[in-house]
């Protein structure tokens, strides 16, 4: 367990910048998620915290020991691979115990460790097994168990479960979970899937265009996004963006409805409206909805129904209903905006949350 | 779809048949040919009478036939297994390079493999040669006596081996290359994050990993060697072919300088059964000390 400190960290892979002086710390004994779009620079932030990529700039801070130009195998941390990256000729056990091994630790330590992590990880029959004979669960578990062995100050997960199928991907995201309570460690883990973020992490860190855009907790950046790109890459479906203008407390949108805001904004001008679907709901009388549309497509999900909308200038928003909504392609609708959940983004992206 | 299997089979027969008659007229025929041949005393040309093994029992005692078969065996130790751990240092050094230069420095270790036997000859005589070869006044300025190379019995098969080395390594070294390849770098990575020194790496993570490899090279290898003829038969004109006997040569002497085409043809036998159990053997074993490791 140990705390992790990044400080003005930067990267170059020839002139290419890919991480661009991120400064972040992390407490010991925290989840903590780096979640962005490929090419973000997630993984590659991950690597430079495991020493497989060089920092060129910057500091990095394990335990309170300076680790930027340390070998990988001084850091004191272990990595869960995409791939595995088991030894495909050694059996189960010598796949855990050869990082033990390399560091002259007394057998029967390693043994006692071995079979601690085998019966933590319920993989105590598989020890004598070659890699190739394990199902892509079970090398999961191998990969973890090799990280579990090492006792590391941290753990780094770079995208761990996106080889696995989605009913063994829920399991091992509860069983991560589970394992982070109970080894209590700190962890951080690199996902482009933000269902993973939201679900396992104490906090996350959004990442794009090789810097970072915004960190902390899971509700946090679902609910007061930093700015347009985590308020769009967060959530699922994504949020309704309606462009408009902001003028005296309320925005107009295109269609010419009138939403009242408040936001504090500090000018006047064209402004983003953004809002989830789940604070877009549809009216059921006439004439009482903030703006109207007509009805494109209707996606019945069970408790709830995605309701595809086109408004009278062509914009495209997504309101969410009840599970037996009776509203049907090509009726026009009324919707209404829970404008406590508006956020208004102004053009470099920036936002304003409603008071 | 319903699939007519019968039908299937004569299309298949029909599309193999050409393929099926080149290798039945080219192999499969002259290698009969050649075991009826070998229980004969025919000449070269033209048929003989049926002598039984009477071709083989004579090999046992032949002061010819046991040269040629320790000179054999003697080559492919110095080249078979020399040759593989040279193309695999190659190899190892070669994968550290990237890009062009890499290409580069895998292009020229690859050259002398796309040289035929007789240039070879050539650039390694005007190299050994005792009165004009290059190395020969290299050998006088530092004050070394001068060695004929290829005049001597304990420096030709050395120094035919160093050669055979040097001009058949290239594809070795392509085979070795490929493998290093398929190591996924993770698992690289992953070992350095657990702590693994550089010859540990080796050793654990690298050697294993190559050793199919591995046995694939020292079997082309086998295969090549034992048939080894071009380079001595070159190498020993002017010289003493006799003591550098090797058994293709042996069989070439046979039935091309004494007309024995019957008991050339017993040699061939014999060279081609220790062929195959030496290859077999050598690929069983290194496949079984690898599921043993």
């Amino acid at each position: 367990m140990a705390e992790i400190i990044l400080d003005k960290v930067s990267k170059s892979f020839g002139s290419v910048r890919v991480i661009n002086e991120v400064s972040l710390t992390i407490q010991s004994g925290e989840f903590v998620v780096f979640l962005g779009p490929s090419g973000s620079g997630k993984s590659t932030l991950l690597r430079m915290i495991a020493g497989l990529e060089t920092i060129d700039d910057g500091r990095l801070l394990i335990g309170g020991k300076e680790s930027q130009t340390l070998p990988p195998g001084q850091r004191n941390v272990a990595m869960v691979f995409q791939n595995y990256a088991l030894y495909p000729h050694m059996t189960v056990r010598d796949n855990m115990a050869f990082g033990l091994r390399n560091i002259k630790m007394a057998a029967p330590e390693v043994e006692r460790r071995v079979q601690d992590a085998a019966r933590m990880l319920e993989m105590d029959a598989l020890l004598d097994r070659r890699p190739s004979e394990l199902s892509g669960g079970q090398r999961q578990r191998v990969a973890i168990g090799r990280a579990i062995v090492k006792e590391p100050a941290a753990f780094l997960f770079d995208e761990p479960l996106s080889n696995l199928d989605a009913a063994l991907r829920v399991r091992t995201r509860v069983e991560l979970a589970e394992l982070h309570q109970r080894m209590n460690s700190t962890m951080i883990y690199v996902t482009h899937d933000q269902t993973e973020a939201m679900t396992m992490s104490d906090r996350i860190v959004i990442l794009n265009d090789c810097r970072i855009e915004q960190i902390g907790t899971p509700m946090e950046v679902y609910t007061r996004p930093a700015s347009r790109f985590v308020a769009g890459f967060i959530g699922s479906p994504s949020m309704n963006f309606l462009k408009g203008s902001y003028k005296d407390g309320a925005m107009t949108l295109l269609d010419g409805s009138r939403i009242a805001a408040r936001v504090a904004v500090p000018e006047a001008d064209t402004y983003e409206l953004g809002i989830r679907p789940e604070a877009v709901k549809v009216c059921e009388g006439e004439g009482e909805g903030d703006t109207k549309g007509q009805v494109k497509v209707v996606e019945h999900l069970g408790e709830r129904t995605l309701v595809h909308v086109h408004l009278s200038d062509g914009s495209a928003i997504v309101a969410q209903d009840g599970g037996r909504s009776p509203v049907q392609p090509g009726d026009e609708v009324a919707l209404r905006f829970d404008i406590s959940e508006l956020h208004l983004f102004d053009a470099s992206g920036k936002a304003w949350h409603a008071e | 779809m319903l699939r007519n299997t019968r039908r299937e089979t004569l299309v298949a027969l029909v599309l193999i048949s050409p393929f099926l008659a080149i290798y039945g007229l080219t192999f499969v025929y002259p290698t009969v040919a050649m075991v009826n041949l070998s229980f004969t005393d025919a000449p070269l040309i033209g048929p003989g009478q049926w002598v039984g093994l009477d071709n083989y029992t004579r090999l046992a005692g032949e002061r010819r036939f046991d040269t040629a078969f320790w000179n054999t065996a003697y080559f492919v130790a110095l080249s078979v297994i020399p040759g593989t751990f040279v193309a695999m240092v190659i190899a190892l050094g070669v994968s550290r390079l990237t890009g062009r230069m890499q290409a580069l420095v895998l292009a020229l270790f690859f050259l002398p493999y796309i040289l035929p036997v007789s240039v070879v000859y050539r650039l390694w005589d005007w190299t050994l040669n005792f009165q004009f070869g290059i190395a020969m006044y290299v050998f006088d300025i530092w004050g070394i006596e001068r060695v004929p190379i290829f005049k001597t019995t304990t420096w030709f098969m050395p120094a035919v081996a160093f050669v055979t080395i040097w001009w058949t390594c290239g594809f070795s070294i392509l085979l070795f290359l490929a493998g290093l390849r398929a190591i996924p770098a993770e698992i690289y990575e992953a070992a350095s994050l657990d702590n693994t020194g550089r010859w540990t790496m080796f050793r654990r993570i690298t050697w294993p990993l190559l050793w199919p490899v591995t046995a694939l090279v020292t079997t082309i290898q086998l295969i090549l060697q034992l048939k080894i003829f071009d380079q001595v038969y070159l190498f020993s004109t002017g010289g003493r072919p006799n003591d550098n006997l090797v058994l293709v040569y042996y069989i070439f002497q046979r039935a091309f300088v004494n007309n024995q085409g019957g008991r050339a043809a017993a040699i061939a036998v014999v060279l081609f059964l220790i062929v195959v159990i030496v290859s077999v053997l050598n690929f069983q074993l290194m496949r079984l000390a690898e599921r043993r490791k």
